[in-house]
């Protein structure tokens, strides 16, 4: 890992993040300092409550930190307002939640156009891109269905398409196999690991799979709020002993 | 009784829902209520008046036929009538008003005994009598235009040539419902300053109004007055009050038939949006529903708890819609906006059949529904999450 | 910006749940435009009965023609002032004109009426623009015949061609009907002035003088001559200024109108209010993938208060075409001075788009309050909607 953050597209600085339950602060993130190179393919995980979604939810600007910085691909998220940070997740991030949302109402084709709406591209070109990112997860036939017609795992994978659409420079998966059964699973981790290796996207996904885990080139143990670098097969041992 | 705490858990689980369910209902009650009131009052007030026994004489061609004013002693000698007066519309206009209200020249000697829902001060009275530019104001009227006794009323002369200028002996009383806009004045003080640029309108007593001595000779005295005119130069028709009061609003044409349309078209919207939210509602509890059921609550009880909410909701606009409207005009005097509609107020009959329209709203459009929801097939309602 | 195909299917998605929505507002529209469209109605009628350079000349203080005298000889000397207009046969367009009440019994049998019977000059002809006789003949001078619009015929009994009617004991016989672009001479019956100056016993003085002027300086200098000539006691008013008095004293009509709109437009703010939050509570999680994919808060709010926007906007299509559906409905009501005006419901382009102004403000308001909640909902919690 570099210390030096201008390499890394992700990098957590001094990041403390705590919520308010019932007027008592429960601590998230403690003090934590992360740096993800580019090109990296990172998966996160860690007991429920560890911080696993709230560090998602810092990298996307979604949420603020309470204290520290959040710098990504050179951009000081702090720095930026509301509507900035509206207009910067589109231009350089990609997400892809446990439960697919898709918009029930729009088709695949039209799911995957919907972040390209924020961009100065015209009708054809937005239709060309998409057209690309369903080739890339290999849904060009099923351009026209909607997510009710599809199976969870092709759900998934147009959302994975939806993601790649803008040309994102870092990609947040929650949870994407979740929901899935081992083939579907299966499909969407190659799919993820493809596009890591081939198109270079940084990818950071949170999981609970530690199959889903070891597609990673790198894992992140969140325990209590900080990292503990952790040994795919260590863990991978260690959980199915918890199990047994 | 047991599932009340339920159905009103249920009312209250979506404020927001059931606030604004209750609000358009009510909103939209309050208007029907208020329109209905201006029909069942005016019925009200028409039956009311039968029990004075008056009868109306007026020109066979209506009310702008004349009716010389020599009928009106004729007519007080026929058999049975106890008080006949002149009841001549002046019509004048006031300061800048645009719209007239009630003016009448009358007989002070009787017109007390011939309206005898009105209370008048008996040394008013006299005061009146006693003067022949005096005037006697309804209530309303007085405080509506800030007339006290000795205050001088000029009225410019719109359908008679003559400007006339009054001064207010009196301020007579009545109860709700009755009209408290009029102005009663002396019909010889109009009908002399005709006479004195040589009118050719005068000497008219515009209608005649009188009492009869039982509601059982009314039909016959009215025949009786007929038959007395009828070969003269002004034939007149008699009629009773209620008859008269009749003729007066269809004169004003299809009101009451167009006030009854758009409170279809209201009622109509109103099961929609109470529909809409029982659906609503329902869309969204289908899981607990379907939990319910599994627990081993009969689809009657399940049917029953819905047809109860949605009766809630629409009882609960009701009471606020109906209920305000007869709030608002106990508090409001309306007339200071629109003369004329000082006898105005919603009768409870028509406030609670209004609560009594709301809750019908609120259980027909809980019907569908609620048998969707009695109907919910607990494998599919467990199994959905949106 | 999210495009809009997102919300109509959205809207699609939850067809029972808009269609409610959709109709409830469209009976709203449709209940206000009808209530717009009577007034409209009425004023159309006083307004298309205005030429901008006609005068009325009335007795001074009267405001309608039936309670107005102007001598023949007041008239005479008018008609030769300068500033008058003549047709290009020389005829001097103005003409006295005559007006007698009857008192006429409605066809459906709803009670009688009071029907302007107006004694006409061949010049009073010239006098309307677009007066035609569209069936039958024009009454011959000198008989006792008469011409009225199919409006009135079809709701009057006995204006017929070939039935007869009575004015002060004497019969009249219809000859032909005749239009007048649909102003209110549409609501009179017109015969020869002389005929009906001797039945009514009204010879030597007529009612109203009506005249046109060459320009409006010729207009205002004819209306202060004659004003201020103390000595005839005439006062005159141009044509536009008699409609408008006359459209103010149905005020009442335009009230109620106002009213039930602004009552009814209120109830279905919070019905549309009530179905766009279930809209946005029920599609949360969709919301805050839209927020996470990069949508501004702005495009959130538009896109909502377009989806509320939307759904009002067919429901005022619905109720425009519900009230184009209804046709032509005449009707009559008392218009001022106590005589019936015929006249037909305006759905006219200007009533229909009041109407479906109200369901924008009915969208917009409506659909503000829960579009700020899904503006204001935190991305973080809404994905994690179920």
């Amino acid at each position: 890992m570099s210390d030096n953050h201008a390499e890394s597209i992700v990098a957590l600085l001094n990041v403390s993040k705590g919520f308010m339950r019932d007027k008592l602060e429960i601590p998230v993130l403690t003090n934590t300092t992360l740096h993800i190179p580019k090109g990296d393919f990172v998966a996160v995980m860690g007991p429920s409550g560890s911080g696993k979604s709230t560090l998602l939810n810092l990298c996307a600007g979604l949420d603020r930190p309470t204290t520290g910085k959040v710098i990504v691909n050179g951009q000081d998220l702090g720095e930026l307002s509301e509507a900035r940070l509206s207009k910067w997740r589109s231009e350089n991030l990609g997400f892809i939640f446990q439960m697919y949302n898709l918009m029930p109402v729009l088709s695949a084709q039209e799911n995957v156009e919907l972040p390209l709406m924020l961009t100065p591209l015209s009708r054809a070109e937005r239709r060309k891109h998409a057209e690309a990112s369903l080739r890339i997860v290999g849904l060009s036939d099923r351009a026209d269905h909607y997510p009710r017609q599809l199976s969870g795992g092709q759900e998934q994978r147009v959302a994975i398409a939806r993601a790649l659409a803008n040309d994102p420079v870092l990609l947040l998966a929650d949870e994407p196999t979740g929901n899935l059964d081992a083939t579907s699973a299966q499909e969407v981790l190659d799919l993820l690991e493809s596009l890591n290796e081939q198109f270079g996207v940084t990818i950071i996904m949170v999981t609970h799979d530690p199959k889903a885990a070891r597609r990673a080139k790198r894992l992140l143990h969140l325990e209590k709020g900080s990292f503990v670098q952790a040994d795919i097969e260590a863990l991978e041992t260690s959980l199915r002993g918890v199990a047994r | 009784m047991k599932y009340l705490p339920l159905i009103l858990r249920n009312v209250t689980r979506n404020k927001i829902r059931s606030i604004f369910t209750g609000s358009s209902i009510a909103v939209s009650l309050f208007l029907v209520v208020m329109l209905y009131s201006f029909l069942s009052v005016q019925d009200a007030n028409n039956e009311a008046s039968k029990v004075h026994n008056r009868i109306i004489a007026m020109n066979v061609q209506g009310l702008t036929g004349d009716v010389p004013i020599a009928y009106v002693d004729r007519i007080r000698k026929i058999e049975g009538v106890r008080y006949a007066v002149p009841y001549s519309w002046y019509g004048g206009m006031y300061k800048d008003d645009k719209i007239t209200f009630g003016q009448f020249g009358t007989d002070a000697n009787s017109i007390m005994n011939v309206l005898e829902e009105y209370k008048l001060a008996p040394e008013q009275l006299a005061a009146w009598k006693a003067d022949k530019t005096g005037c006697v104001v309804g209530s309303i009227l007085a405080r509506n235009k800030g007339w006290k006794l000795g205050d001088k009323v000029p009225l410019k002369g719109d359908i008679y040539p003559v400007n006339l200028e009054f001064t207010v002996r009196g301020i007579y009383e009545g109860s709700s419902s009755t009209d408290r806009e009029m102005l009663w004045f002396h019909f010889s003080y109009l009908d002399d300053s005709l006479k004195e640029i040589n009118a050719p309108t005068a000497g008219n007593a515009g209608i005649v109004m009188l009492n009869a001595e039982s509601a059982d000779i009314m039909p016959d005295l009215m025949k009786k007055i007929d038959s007395t005119f009828a070969s003269s130069d002004a034939p007149v028709r008699a009629m009773t009050e209620k008859q008269f009061q009749q003729s007066f609003m269809e004169m004003m044409g299809n009101v009451r038939g167009f006030i009854r349309y758009t409170s279809i078209a209201v009622v109509v919207a109103l099961l929609c949006v109470a529909a809409n939210t029982m659906a609503m509602a329902l869309r969204e509890r289908t899981r607990e529903i379907a939990l319910f059921k599994a627990i081993g609550f009969p689809q009657s009880t399940i049917l029953g708890l819905f047809l109860s909410e949605a009766v809630a909701i629409g009882l609960l606009g009701g009471v606020f819609g109906a209920l305000g409207a007869k709030l608002l005009f106990e508090v409001v005097d309306f007339s200071k906006w629109v003369p004329g509609l000082g006898w105005l107020y919603v009768p409870w009959s028509t406030a609670l059949a209004g609560v009594a329209l709301a809750t019908a709203i609120g259980l027909v459009s809980g019907i569908y529904p609620a048998w969707r929801a009695a109907n919910v097939s607990v494998v599919e309602g467990l199994r959905k999450i949106v | 910006m999210i495009p809009i195909k997102y919300n109509l299917r959205s809207l699609m998605a939850r067809k029972i749940g808009s269609l409610m929505t959709i109709f409830g507002t469209g009976m709203v529209v449709w209940a206000s435009i009808f209530a717009f469209g009577l007034y409209g109605g009425l004023e159309k009628t006083f307004n298309t009965s205005v030429s901008p350079l006609d005068v009325l000349i009335l007795r001074q203080g009267s405001t309608s023609e039936t309670a107005s005298a102007v001598t023949e000889a007041a008239a005479r000397e008018i008609m030769t002032f300068p500033g008058i207009a003549t047709d290009d046969q020389g005829n001097v367009l103005a003409a006295p004109e005559l007006v007698v009440i009857s008192y006429i019994s409605k066809r459906d049998g709803s009670g009688n009426a009071n029907i302007t019977v107006r004694g006409v000059l061949p010049n009073s002809r010239l006098l309307r623009d677009n007066f035609k006789i569209v069936a039958g003949d024009d009454f011959r001078p000198g008989v006792r015949e008469a011409i009225v619009s199919r409006a009135l015929s079809d709701r009057f009994q006995g204006l017929r061609i070939g039935e007869e009617f009575i004015v002060q004991d004497k019969p009249f016989k219809v000859v032909g009907y005749f239009e007048s672009g649909g102003g209110t001479s549409e609501s009179e019956v017109w015969t020869d002035q002389r005929v009906l100056a001797q039945v009514a016993n009204r010879t030597g003085a007529t009612s109203s003088v009506q005249l046109r002027a060459v320009s409006k300086d010729a207009q205002q200098q004819l209306i202060d001559r004659i004003t201020a000539d103390e000595q005839v006691a005439l006062k005159a008013v141009t044509e536009e200024q008699y409609y408008s008095d006359l459209a103010e004293q149905s005020f009442f009509i335009k009230m109620i109108g106002q009213i039930i709109a602004f009552f009814l437009t209120l109830g279905a703010m919070f019905a549309v209010a009530n179905t766009m939050y279930g809209a946005i509570a029920s599609r949360a999680r969709e919301i805050g993938t839209l927020r996470a994919l990069g949508f501004g808060r702005f495009s959130i709010l538009a896109a909502f208060l377009l989806e509320s926007l939307v759904l009002c906007v067919l429901g005022a299509l619905l109720g425009c075409a519900g009230a184009l559906l209804l046709g032509e409905i005449r009707t009559g009501t008392m218009g001022g001075s106590f005589t019936e005006v015929v006249f037909s419901f305006n759905f006219g382009p200007d009533v229909l788009f009041k109407g479906a102004l109200l369901a924008v403000v009915m969208g917009l308001i409506g659909g503000f309050a829960p579009a700020l909640r899904a503006v204001r909902m935190k991305v973080v919690d809404a994905l994690r909607e179920v």
